[in-house]
């Protein structure tokens, strides 16, 4: 009978927790909507409402990063294209550049084309990137020009997940198990709008 | 005609002495290459001229320190080792000169660690070529490697 009530108990709790909270890092308290002013990669200005109406998942990064920024899209390409189709079309990706003299929208959109559709490289004015990383609280610092001219940028190893109204849900660190990430990205992309 | 005869024979006394000691030299090098090995050689291949990254198994299973310094390719200018890292919340990368591979000692450039990163590519290549790059080592050692191209996707 204890153990009857236990299970019970356990079970009810699981039930609320799973209605609740995220197995990554819950930030829909501690961060704002999804809002900028940037320039899309067909070379459009853009503004943070426009990709309401899916769910979004954004990363700060830059083309010229060989290992990091694409190991961390295609991972998300995998999450993605493992989705049912109907779930797959509710969302998308948005690569924000932290390095725009490089990656202008021609070089932002043969790069994102490598990962899927759902992904939509987006650049800007410095001023304009650097008031999207203030408002999510991430830094990006630039290293010294090599003799080829050549520099590397320190940037957020985090993704970022709205929902369609573009409120933040939650953060996925490098540390977050693929698992978790991967059930939480399911679970966004699933909720009805 | 005896005379001759032994001239012949020691003139091929001298050429086997001299072909023993070029194998002695050749050997060596062989040697040392056969007691590295590498496995498992991608490269990850990006649009345009997005940089690259190579990935691979390196086993030393001689009994010295091997110091891998660098990298070459035809198909591409320049070749940098690199690490990344992460740091609160932020990723990192630096170039690295030279890795150390102990006896007995195997390392891995994979994803989120140790990497060639490929720049400016100065021939074509698309997911599922093979690439040729050449490991370059302190001793003066050339190891060469066929890379596998492909796309970051598949990693």
């Amino acid at each position: 009978m204890y153990k009857l009530l236990l299970a019970g108990l356990t079970t009810f709790l699981l039930a609320g927790c799973s209605d609740q909270s995220w197995r990554t890092t819950d930030i829909g308290d501690i961060m704002p909507a999804l809002d900028f002013s940037l320039t899309d990669e067909e070379g459009e200005r853009v503004q943070g409402e426009d990709y309401r109406g899916k769910a979004t998942l954004v990363y700060f990064g830059y083309t010229f990063c060989p290992d990091v920024c694409p190991i961390t899209l295609a991972r998300l390409g995998d999450t993605i294209r493992n989705l049912d189709d109907e779930t797959r079309d509710n969302i998308q990706v948005l690569f924000i550049s932290v390095d725009p003299s490089r990656d202008t929208p021609e070089v932002l959109k043969r790069y994102t084309d490598a990962f899927g559709p759902e992904f939509v490289g987006l650049t800007g004015e410095q001023a304009e990137i650097d008031a999207v990383t203030n408002r999510y609280r991430i830094a990006y610092d630039y290293g010294e020009e090599n003799e080829n001219g050549d520099y590397l940028v320190s940037h957020s190893s985090a993704v970022f997940a709205f929902d369609r109204e573009g409120q933040a849900q939650f953060l996925v660190r490098d540390s977050h198990p693929v698992s978790d990430a991967e059930a939480d990205i399911k679970r966004l992309a699933s909720q009805d709008g | 005609m005896a005379n001759k005869l032994s001239g012949v024979l020691i003139c091929r006394a001298c050429q086997g002495i001299a072909l023993s000691a070029l194998t002695l030299l050749l050997t060596t090098g062989v040697a040392q290459a056969q007691s590295l090995e590498v496995t498992n050689a991608r490269l990850s291949l990006l649009p345009g001229n997005t940089p690259g990254a190579g990935y691979f198994d390196l086993q030393n299973s001689g009994d010295e320190t091997v110091t891998l310094v660098g990298a070459e390719s035809p198909a591409f200018e320049h070749v940098e080792m690199h690490v990344s890292s992460e740091h609160n919340g932020m990723a990192h990368m630096h170039a690295i000169e030279s890795i150390e591979i102990g006896p007995g000692e195997r390392i891995e450039f994979a994803p989120k660690g140790h990497h060639l990163m490929f720049l400016r590519r100065a021939a074509p290549l698309s997911e599922g070529d093979k690439a040729d790059v050449e490991l370059k080592f302190s001793d003066e050692q050339r190891l060469p490697v066929t890379f596998d191209v492909v796309s970051p996707a598949s990693l």
